[in-house]
């Protein structure tokens, strides 16, 4: 039997009820919005073109800038990372907000077919391949020779314990999945697109090498921010132009048996009004300009893509093999569910829960809705504990589950009752809560990723003040220092404590009094 | 003498709005010009944004609005509010015809065409050559493609390790193999396919599953190696400038074209002819009456003629504009397209077919 590659007609018809939808939405919202004009919401404005983007796309600012006054079009851009914006595209819930999306690559959305009606005018802009940076002093310690250094070569050094390299959540961002894409084609010997059967002949190989990743990250900026505290770890996988605007001088390695590059597509939504796509198409126009691609080289360090431009001197123009990219999603599906589930080490987290008498009533609710929807994504071997606290931690309350991969549903079952189960009593000890959680934790082992989550509604009454918390974290072991504290901002929890907490600590803050809490959850699974 | 005064005044007010229709419009300088949206092959993307294409369509009353799209996913587009598609070649025209509300409006025109080529990197061209896949021209910039040999050592499952002279160069390696467009969605996958299958099937042109069913392992082999496919035939040749993706990349003739007659340098690009090729016959459909007035322009005026072929197109029946303008580029361009035989291309339904089979991942049946 065979599959239908396509339902064209259905479709079709999905795509129809979602412009329907769209105009409904639009006609309605714009008069209802709140004030403050066409500039800041989600409205579609004149020679305005709204951009659903990839985060590193922030440097292509002052390109932007000389685009506007060259062609009248302002690009307002809201980043998101590439898999959560597939999710927006496919759900149709993306044309409802922008115009078109900028991706670093649509392979991913071309592997569902869900999209396929929803985009138009895919016009690539730039290109850089997925590299590794790595301290010159450890280049020179391994005694490499940045040309010629291979995935397998990089692979033994990391079984050696003599590399160890930070990299963003596959499933979060387009360049971890990328790289690892290009190390399961490397460590396979994959002479052509990967399968499943590549994938699975590389496990042993490919658990090896993630064992030297030392930084996780949901975004690539953070992953920047975090790899600058740290001495001990040597490298950063991240786009080659990235990894030449970080701080350090990183030596760039395009690994010589082969690599996977983003092509930036400026991608038209289907959807978006005519206006938009006159503005877009007046915009990819400039942009392919030899000028505007000689600006974007200089600026970025990505790779022009007209010809006659050269690239940036700073950018090395050996050739390189470009690896496939999967061509099924079944085989993309399952190396990211590797990578979760089999391949990367394991994470260790305390939740730390403000569940003071201020939650009583819907933040509660809120709470353990969240809790109940964070639980099922719990990866497998991860160790999660939920820590309550009010005027000190509810030590009867708090537990710790590991979820076995033999039975995944075990642990989850039991974190889902114990949320169902928490109670709003006692003031809010956040300081206290904290050293317990690292307490707990104990000395973090290299074989994971630790990292503590604060959800407060309101400021610190009871325990231990700032002050002490600080000196506490100040005389921790180093290797526990490395454990961040990632604070949600709800209720009425004051954001510069919270900031102070996530700069002390190496974390960062999620918001969600602008958003959902399931959402900030969500958001911060990519940074565990 | 009334009644014959108002025949008269009728025969003139009639002649009057006929003689409004026929010269409103081109014409006629002082109307406001005619808006005309349309779904166009990315690969005419630059030609429709052209200041100077621009101006002519101007000059005939017409102000033409394009998105693009792969040629094969414009049927999966609403093309109410459209006046035109212009798809690379004639099966998804006519499926976009079969769709398009006024049959009588929808008669495809076929202004320009452009053969399939592959640009492949200096090194690798000479790899080819070296081991009897591809024959050079005196300046290496240009040859023809042995499609025979070179589908042999796609069944044979070739890697560039096995080529003599590969080991030279870091980026050959892995299985050689071309990369082209997805055949689902665009035009030049689906018609690389209808070349390959000719080449594979003895010279004959499929006419039905069982004919698409003898080459399909192969065309199978073909696409899978591939990975990922890009869907339209723009993104894989800004790849290959921009010195990423793989090394022999499968483009229409006009991408080349129209950078070399930009007088934009390329580099250390080869443009490979396939002995066995297929022209890519660029087809407007007409949704609305301007959409047809717009066809009638591209394949008449010769404003536009010389614009087209600027953009590296060679322009339907004798077209002396393209051997002229490219005259200087014979190092790169075939001009004449000597030692390159045309594949006729299956029915849209038969390519179709094709294009599934290739494209079936994982089902061996």
């Amino acid at each position: 039997m065979r599959n239908p590659v396509r339902p064209r007609g259905r479709l079709f018809a999905a795509l129809a009820l979602g412009l329907a939808l769209t105009a409904t939405a639009g006609s309605c919202s714009s008069p209802a919005g709140p004030g403050p004009g066409p500039a800041t919401g989600t409205a579609a404005a004149p020679g305005t073109l709204r951009v659903l983007a990839s985060s590193e796309l922030a440097d292509m600012a002052p390109v932007l800038e000389d685009a506007r006054e060259a062609t009248g079009v302002t690009v307002r851009a809201t980043y998101a990372g590439t898999l959560d914006a597939v999710e927006r595209i496919a759900s149709g819930q993306a044309e409802k907000e922008y115009d078109a999306v900028w991706l670093s690559s649509n392979d991913y959305l071309r592997l569902r077919p869900d999209t396929a009606g929803r985009i138009t005018s895919e016009t690539p802009v730039m290109t850089s391949p997925v590299a590794l940076g790595v301290r010159p002093a450890a280049v020179a310690r391994l005694g490499w020779d940045p040309r010629k250094v291979t995935w397998s070569q990089l692979h033994r050094a990391v079984a050696d314990g003599e590399l160890t390299y930070g990299m963003t959540d596959p499933k979060r961002s387009n360049s971890g999945f990328s790289a690892l894409v290009s190390v399961a084609s490397g460590l396979s010997g994959a002479q052509s697109a990967l399968t499943d059967a590549d994938v699975r002949r590389a496990t042993p190989k490919l658990r090896a090498f993630f064992t030297g990743q030392q930084l996780t990250s949901g975004s690539s900026g953070w992953l920047a921010t975090a790899y600058a505290r740290r001495t001990d770890v040597d490298a950063l996988v991240n786009y080659e132009s990235v990894l030449l605007s970080t701080p350090g001088d990183l030596t760039v390695i395009r690994p010589a048996d082969g690599v996977v590059t983003a092509d930036y597509p400026l991608t038209l939504l289907t959807a978006a009004p005519d206006a938009a796509k006159e503005s877009a198409r007046r915009l990819t126009t400039y942009l392919r300009t030899p000028e505007a691609q000689r600006r974007i080289t200089a600026t970025t360090l990505r790779r022009p893509v007209v010809a006659g431009v050269d690239p940036a001197p700073r950018l090395d123009r050996d050739l390189r093999r470009e690896l496939p990219f999967p061509g099924s999603r079944s085989v993309a599906d399952g190396l990211l569910d590797a990578y979760d589930n089999t391949l990367r080490r394991p994470s260790r987290t305390v939740y730390v829960l403000d569940t003071s008498g201020s939650m009583a009533g819907a933040r509660l609710d809120r709470l353990k809705t969240a809790l109940a929807e964070l639980t099922g994504d719990f990866r497998d071997r991860e160790e999660v504990t939920l820590m309550p606290f009010g005027t000190a931690v509810k030590r009867d309350a708090t537990r710790t589950y590991t979820v076995d991969p033999k039975d995944p549903a075990k642990a989850r079952d039991a974190l889902r009752a114990d949320a169902g189960r928490l109670t709003a009593s006692g003031g809010t000890a956040i300081y206290s809560s904290l050293t317990e959680a690292y307490r707990g934790l104990g000395a973090a082992p290299r074989s994971t990723f630790t990292s503590v989550v604060l959800m407060t509604d309101g400021e610190n009454t009871d325990g231990m003040a700032g002050d002490g918390f600080d000196a506490f974290y100040r005389a921790l072991p180093e290797a526990q220092r490395h454990t961040p504290v990632f604070p949600i901002l709800f209720g009425d929890s004051d954001r510069s404590e919270l900031d102070r907490i996530a700069d002390l600590t190496g974390g960062k803050v999620f918001d969600a009094t602008r958003g959902s809490l399931d959402g900030a959850f969500e958001e911060i699974r990519g940074y565990q | 003498m009334r009644r014959i005064l108002g025949i008269v005044l009728a025969v003139l007010l009639l002649g009057g709005v006929a003689f409004v229709l026929v010269t409103n419009g081109p014409q006629d300088k002082g109307t406001a010009p005619k808006t005309v949206r349309g779904v166009i092959g990315s690969e005419k993307g630059e030609f429709f944004a052209d200041p100077d294409v621009v101006k002519a369509l101007a000059a005939q009353g017409l102000t033409v609005n394009t998105e693009t799209s792969g040629s094969w996913d414009m049927e999966q587009l609403p093309l109410k509010g459209y006046d035109f598609a212009f798809p690379a070649s004639k099966g998804p025209a006519d499926e976009l015809r079969a769709k398009a509300p006024d049959k009588a409006v929808a008669a495809p025109l076929r202004p320009f065409y452009s053969p399939l080529v592959v640009v492949a990197h200096s090194n690798a061209a000479r790899v080819l050559a070296a081991n009897g896949l591809a024959a050079l021209g005196a300046r290496g910039t240009s040859g023809i493609l042995r499609m025979d040999a070179y589908l042999a050592a796609v069944r044979a499952d070739r890697g560039w390790q096995q080529l003599k002279g590969a080991d030279k160069h870091t980026e050959l390696s892995g299985t050689l193999f071309i990369t082209s467009t997805d055949p689902l969605a665009s035009s030049s996958g689906a018609l690389y396919l209808a070349a390959a299958g000719y080449v594979a099937d003895g010279g004959r042109v499929a006419d039905g599953s069982q004919a698409v069913g003898r080459t399909a392992p192969l065309l199978r082999k073909l696409t899978r190696v591939q990975g990922a496919q890009q869907t339209n035939s723009d993104a894989p040749f800004r790849d290959f400038v921009s010195g990423v993706g793989n090394p022999l990349v499968l483009v229409y003739e006009s991408q080349v074209a129209a950078q070399l007659l930009a007088g934009r340098p390329m580099g250390d690009l080869v443009v490979l002819y396939p002995d066995t090729t297929v022209n890519s016959d660029h087809t407007l459909v007409p949704l609305t009456e301007a959409g047809k007035e717009l066809g009638r322009l591209l394949s008449e005026d010769p404003e536009l003629r010389r614009l087209a072929v600027r953009h590296g197109f060679r322009p339907q029946g004798a077209a002396p504009e393209f051997t002229e303008a490219t005259d200087p580029y014979g190092a790169y361009l075939n001009q004449t397209l000597t030692g390159v035989r045309q594949a006729p291309v299956p029915t849209g339904t038969v390519l179709r077919d094709m294009a599934r089979r290739a494209r079936d991942q994982g089902d061996p049946a």
